[in-house]
């Protein structure tokens, strides 16, 4: 096995969730400093390992704890328990055009959603032609954003995500983005990626887009870890689990 | 330290965030960036009429500079004011406001409310340098002491945002903050020698015990507001006392917000 580009080690997520919770000043000064809780483990000792270059896939049914676990590698949420280690930059992809403002334009935009993903403004200039070009709103680059189709918005944004050039890229259930010509342009990316000895660590439900891309994968359920490894084999077991749960 | 070094590190982030702030806010008005102007001067023209027409208060004349003009007296305190209100209303509120931002996306999130000190600090800086000019105009002589005018700026900012970030985590906990805080903010202010000069206080005192002088002094503002008026109306320099109470507090409240906000910073996108 290659060196892993991402090493899971036990981690465990617990969210609490409050019967009567204490948002307001009033409550909790009514009821004192506790509120009533009760915890709720959304991830239950995971541990895989992500190898190098790899494409990897997290599957699971509604609830699984999958974008829960990605929130973590995205280091949006932090584990109450276990670490999660990275080696090289993460980028994460879990909502295209995060801090667009309508009013700014399209230029403006990229710019600042490039540097909320992490890319200095010298990346962002380099590659300016190539995330307008990409996207195709070139003719209205210089139009506030407010004014853009939700095709366009969504389009921009991606192509500002996909430029960052991390080493590991999270994504979450965004590939259904933009017309089908867009969306193989995306697919065409992902492709360009893996060859580059990117990783890619992506959730989906579509089961042909993990057998297509993925080589490694993970099956998530109710917080467990059923199975990880050889993409094949997971989506297999896993397919055969979801007939068997239907009948 | 690692911290320390992340903000620094992606500070293009944080230029990024002011930018947004400062070219999003006057979008689509005819008057742009003039409006921060207007705001201000609109202001001084209510109290002016209130209570420099009607209540008489009268500030005292300043030393040296001669100046006795009570729009300029009321300016050189309230511009500092209004820029520690709106830092301390636009931070707090910077959590909540950008929580689809944090749900999505990592960055250090102290740049959401340091973005807001920039975006503001900006406009108080163009407000300042309009009431220095007037102040030119009427005779004072104000240039020399500019220098010491931006360090204090630069105290009152971190002040400001210190005491921001402390209520933008506890906005996040309980959504009461941002009401009580208006609240807090508006007795703050009559609680502050801004409209009225503290010699009102100070004869006060005289009758009630030197305690209640004492008492009124604790309030940070009242000594930035104080070093404010010495700089820009009397143009000399501050008392020394007064503007060491000014960095201790800039850097205790700084350090203490930022401390909180850091410790709590990982917890945010659970809460919102």
């Amino acid at each position: 096995m290659t060196e892993p580009a991402v090493v899971v080690d036990n981690v465990s997520k617990r969210f609490r969730m409050y019967a009567e919770r204490n948002d307001s000043l009033k409550t909790a000064l009514m009821r004192g400093r506790k509120s009533v809780a009760e915890d709720f483990w959304a991830l239950n000792d995971i541990s895989f390992e992500v190898p190098q270059g790899s494409t990897f896939g997290l599957v699971g049914r509604n609830g699984s704890g999958k974008s829960t676990l990605l929130k973590c590698l995205a280091k949006i949420l932090y584990p109450d328990k276990g670490s999660i280690q990275s080696f090289g930059k993460v980028a994460s992809l879990l909502e295209v055009g995060s801090g667009f403002h309508p009013e700014l334009t399209g230029r403006e935009n990229v710019f600042l959603n490039g540097s909320i993903l992490g890319m200095s403004k010298k990346e962002v200039t380099r590659k300016f032609d190539d995330i307008v070009e990409f996207s195709g709103v070139k003719k209205f680059i210089d139009q506030p954003v407010k004014n853009y189709s939700s095709g366009m918005y969504v389009r921009l944004g991606f192509s500002v995500a996909i430029n960052v050039d991390p080493d590991v890229l999270v994504v979450d259930e965004i590939l259904a983005v933009g017309d089908s010509a867009f969306q193989a342009k995306c697919q065409q990316k992902f492709v360009e990626f893996r060859e580059a000895g990117k990783t890619v660590i992506l959730v989906t439900h579509s089961m042909a887009n993990i057998k297509r891309m993925c080589d490694q994968a993970a099956w998530l359920d109710k917080g467990d870890l059923v199975l990880a490894g050889d993409a094949k084999t997971v989506t297999a077991a896993y397919e055969a689990d979801i007939k068997t749960g239907d009948k | 330290m690692n911290y320390i070094k992340e903000l620094y590190g992606t500070r293009e982030l944080l230029a990024n965030l002011t930018m947004r702030e400062v070219k999003g806010k006057y979008r689509r008005t005819v008057l742009g960036q003039l409006w921060s102007l207007i705001n201000p001067l609109a202001t001084m023209l209510v109290y002016t009429v209130v209570f420099s027409f009607i209540f008489r208060a009268q500030p005292r004349v300043g030393d040296p500079s001669g100046l006795d003009i009570y729009p300029l007296w009321l300016m050189s305190g309230l511009l500092p004011w209004m820029f520690f209100t709106r830092v301390v209303n636009g931070g707090m509120a910077s959590v909540i406001s950008n929580a689809s931002l944090i749900k999505k996306v990592y960055f250090p999130r102290m740049h959401l409310p340091l973005a807001v000190v920039g975006s503001t600090g900006f406009t108080w800086l163009n407000e300042m340098a309009v009431l220095s000019i007037a102040l030119l105009v009427c005779g004072g002589f104000v240039l020399p002491w500019l220098p010491i005018v931006v360090v204090v700026m630069v105290l009152l900012a971190m002040f400001a945002s210190g005491l921001s970030m402390l209520l933008a985590v506890a906005n996040v906990h309980f959504r009461d903050m941002q009401h009580f805080t208006t609240i807090l903010l508006q007795m703050w202010m009559y609680l502050t020698p801004i409209i009225y000069p503290i010699s009102l206080v100070e004869r006060q005192a005289e009758q009630y015990g030197s305690w209640l002088l004492d008492l009124y002094r604790l309030n940070p503002m009242e000594r930035f507001v104080s070093v404010f008026r010495e700089l820009l109306y009397d143009n000399r320099f501050p008392d020394g006392g007064d503007f060491l109470w000014c960095v201790l507090w800039a850097f205790v409240v700084f350090a203490l917000g930022a401390v909180v906000f850091q410790r709590n910073e990982k917890k945010l996108a659970e809460l919102l």
